[in-house]
């Protein structure tokens, strides 16, 4: 409990100086400090419907960003949700594409097991590669994002591509109604229900089952558990192939709810958030879903910032790279202030 | 020859502390000039602490340091450089891909070029003033570790040191090796320079100081004393000091190495059982991480410990890796419990009854940022499938209970196992793998850095282990501890068992044996 609590305080100091740091940024660039927060807050989570907003972007964030959790706890730097994300909602949309005039009962399930199964398998190599020859996953699910960036617009372009387009940027055919879990908002019972299921079924994994145990001492000291005559291999896949297919299923939503058709370049941001939230929350299934929300809250209010407010929306763009810079720099200063928590903890 | 001056190294009240922990408290001393004066205690006495002090590398808190009459002020190498300390560390740092002249110029001044035949010439003639028998264009990693230390002692005298500190010089030396060294010593003395040991064999210490002073608990418990008038039972009894904790006499012999070990006449019954774990002419391939093992035989009986002894480095660790599946078996047979399990995985060696207590408590026995009870329950966990469905609340009790069983001083399960001492994380590391079900039981190095209570409790659970009718390998390059627990021993040399003995066991024999010289 109080390891948690430390967690939070650590968290939040972060944010908070982050977001001083981008007052300062917003004041220099010319926009009044004070009130661009005010509006951001608005519009985040202050509005008319704003929490129906922010869950828009939080469940498929929160969906994917648990994947993440699970690979960063064994030790894997996923960074590749981006890809995979991208690979599942592709997978997906061939499914649907394929078996377009079957009953929506019979293609959605399968659009989903598509989905899941092609976030998986773009999460497979680079975790072959990383355990049979050591090659550094950070780079390979780098890459494979660029990869499956480039499939998605061959894709969209090519074998699924809608021939009524008109707009700058190609995409497939919307899906059928029937095919559809959500309106273009983005929140149903499917949606939420399907978040929900996979937050308990991870929070399950990680506290309670001996894969979630084992990973998390095996992120931490891998040599302590190979001593112990754990078998780095089954840890290490199974970490890489539920983190690929959680963010392979946060696309197939993406793409069979709110979306509704493949974009060349839909979401860009959505991978890297997912690391972010992640990384905010400890790596904690609880903590990812409050960053989650967060962090929807964010991507909604940069719809609504140049609209309502006339601010850019980069200013969102802003706080989440100061975010990501302070959480990843280890500040001795938070690290202290965190310790006030955990001191009495530590006795010899 | 300039004459050494009446005291060379003066302390006041020095006092050094690591956080909340006090390694020096209030340490007052002085050593007189050309003489050699040994520092003693337990690990955890302060004895290194006291020796990267005087080197200048930790700052005391409080205190002043004088040497040859100059105030030096504390926490910085140059200036104890300058004021003429050298330190010859427990391990040592050259640069194993360095040439000997190359490791030596860059303690030097650096800087300057030279051809490499220039370098070599200057630095051979050095070697052999100081009788070092080492080629100055052989590289560091071809060298033995007699050789190494040679060549530390010669790289610290480069800058002409007057105070010259060895921090456990012998440790890493076969007993022919550690009389070499003190005989080098002896000359060193000769010329002039003032050198303190950091050593913790009483027998080391009667042999070659010339003054004596214990630390135990960070505090001067007494000294420097002329080591003419003290007896080896006297040092002891200040080494241990009031202990809380019974130690039979013959461990208190070997805590100490007071005298020269003799043997635990305990279990040496005529062993008639089946052997527990049985290795033949077992080679496995270099990995990179010590020497490979090179045609090795090794039985373990049910009911004995059987000491490995060896100087560090010769292939103990990988034949504790070996054994434990964590290097691979090239050609020859490995038997557990009569089971062929030369490619069987760990686990299911595991659950054959191996336990493995590996060389590295802090990487490989325990993962220092995860809660106990999460590093007490690896094992249990890993004998299910990953899927399966744990209980953290029963997993949690039964670490508490197994925590009192082995008497680990911890506040709550939840904390992390960086927090513990190096004797209770050794304890933590026992609970877990000295369970019922363990039979054969490795424990490689399971008393280093820990001090003599703890040290004690680790040999009285081997040889519990032994009456509950375990196979024991005990790895230790301490041949006194190796000596009085275990009932046979065998010695390692370049990746391959040269010898074996049976108790009554001779200091010299098994000595020589380490050396290589009955291969």
């Amino acid at each position: 409990m109080s390891a948690n609590f430390s967690a939070i305080i650590r968290a939040t100091v972060f944010i908070v100086i982050a977001l001083v740091l981008c007052g300062i940024i917003f004041e220099i660039a010319g926009y009044p400090g004070i009130q661009t927060f005010d509006a951001i807050i608005d519009g985040a989570f202050l509005r008319r419907n704003a929490l129906e907003h922010a869950l828009r972007w939080a469940l498929p964030l929160f969906i994917t960003a648990t994947g993440v959790v699970i690979s960063f706890r064994a030790g894997y730097f996923n960074i590749g949700a981006q890809g995979q994300f991208y690979v599942g909602a592709i997978c997906a949309a061939f499914v649907a594409e394929w078996l377009k005039g079957y009953p929506g009962a019979v293609v959605v399930p399968l659009c989903f097991v598509a989905g899941t199964a092609g976030g998986a398998l773009w999460a497979l190599w680079p975790g072959l590669l990383r355990l049979r020859s050591g090659a550094d996953e950070v780079i390979t699910t780098l890459m494979g994002n660029f990869l499956a960036g480039l499939l998605l617009v061959y894709v969209t372009a090519g074998p699924l591509k809608d021939p009524s387009g008109s707009g700058q940027q190609a995409s497939s055919r919307p899906l059928e109604a029937a095919y559809r879990i959500s309106t273009s908002n983005g929140v149903s019972p499917t949606i939420i229900g399907i978040a929900i299921f996979v937050g308990l079924a991870m929070w399950f994994l990680v506290n309670r089952t001996a894969f979630g145990v084992l990973s998390g001492l095996g992120g931490r000291n891998p040599t302590m558990v190979q001593w112990q005559g754990a078998s780095v291999w089954r840890i290490g896949l199974a970490s890489f192939l539920i983190s690929g297919a959680l963010a392979g299923l946060a696309g197939t939503i993406e793409l069979m709810g709110p979306n509704g058709r493949l974009a060349g370049g839909f979401l860009p941001a959505h991978g890297f958030t997912a690391v972010l939230i992640a990384l905010v929350a400890g790596l904690s299934i609880t903590g990812t879903a409050i960053a989650a929300f967060f962090f929807g809250g964010l991507a909604s209010a940069a719809l609504y910032l140049p609209v309502i407010a006339g601010l850019p929306s980069a200013a969102i763009d802003i706080i989440n790279a100061a975010i990501a810079l302070f959480i990843t720099a280890k500040s001795r200063f938070v690290d202290r202030l965190a310790n006030i928590w955990r001191r009495p903890w530590t006795t010899s | 020859m300039k004459e050494p001056p009446d005291v060379v190294l003066a302390c006041r009240n020095i006092y050094v502390t690591y956080g909340e922990v006090v390694a020096l408290d209030d340490v007052s001393i002085n050593f007189r000039g050309g003489m050699i004066h040994a520092v003693v205690g337990q690990n955890g006495a302060g004895k290194t602490t006291f020796a990267r002090t005087v080197a200048g590398l930790v700052r005391p808190a409080t205190g002043s340091l004088e040497i040859n009459g100059r105030p030096i002020p504390g926490g910085n190498v140059n200036d104890a450089r300058s004021a003429g300390v050298e330190l010859v560390h427990q391990s040592f740092a050259l640069p194993p891909s360095f040439t000997v002249a190359e490791a030596m110029q860059f303690g030097a001044d650096g800087g300057r070029l030279y051809t490499r035949a220039a370098l070599e010439r200057r630095w051979q003639a050095h070697l052999d003033a100081l009788d070092v028998k080492v080629r100055a264009g052989a590289q560091i990693r071809s060298l033995t570790v007699e050789q190494q230390q040679a060549v530390e002692i010669a790289r610290a005298l480069v800058t002409d040191a007057s105070l010259l500190i060895l921090d456990e010089p012998t440790a890493v030396l076969s007993p022919e090796g550690a009389d070499k060294l003190f005989e080098r010593i002896r000359r060193l003395k000769e010329r002039g320079v003032t050198i303190i040991l950091i050593l913790h064999k009483i027998r080391e210490v009667l042999a070659v100081s010339d003054t004596v002073s214990v630390l135990r608990g960070g505090q001067l418990i007494d000294g420097p004393l002329p080591a003419a008038d003290i007896d080896a039972e006297t040092l002891a009894s200040l080494i241990i000091g009031p202990s809380g904790r019974a130690i039979a006499e013959e461990d208190r012999n070997s805590l100490t190495g007071a005298t020269p070990p003799t043997t635990d006449g305990a279990a040496t019954t005529a062993v008639t059982s089946a052997p527990m774990l049985s290795l033949t002419n077992v080679t496995t391939l270099s990995d990179g991480d010590g020497p490979p093992l090179d045609s090795v035989d090794l039985t373990v009986h049910a009911g004995e410990i059987v000491g490995v002894a060896g100087v560090e480095g010769n292939g103990q660790r990988t034949l504790v890796r070996a054994i434990s599946a964590l290097a691979d078996v090239a050609s020859g047979t490995l038997e557990i419990d009569g089971h062929d399990m030369a490619d069987s995985s760990l686990l299911s060696r595991r659950a054959l009854g191996l336990r493995v207590i590996p060389f590295e408590r802090n990487v490989e026995g325990l993962s220092l940022t995860s809660p106990l009870w999460e590093n007490w329950s690896v094992g249990r966990l890993l004998s299910k499938p990953l899927h399966a469905a744990i209980r953290p609340d029963g997993l949690r009790r039964d670490c508490r209970a197994a925590f009192d069983d082995w008497d680990v001083r911890y506040s709550n399960v939840e904390q992390r196992a960086g927090s513990l001492s190096g004797g209770n994380a050794q304890k933590v590391i026992l609970s877990r793998e000295m369970d019922d079900a363990a039979r054969l039981i490795v424990a490689a190095q399971p008393t280093r850095g820990l001090d003599i209570g703890a040290t004690a409790f680790v040999w009285d659970a081997l040889r519990d282990a032994r009456q509950r009718g375990c196979g024991v390998v005990f790895v230790s390059s301490d041949l006194d501890e190796i000596f009085d627990v275990a009932d046979r021993v065998v010695v390692m040399f370049a990746g391959r068992v040269v010898a074996e003995f049976c108790a009554p066991f001779d200091l010299a024999t098994v000595g020589s044996a380490m050396t290589g010289a009955q291969a």
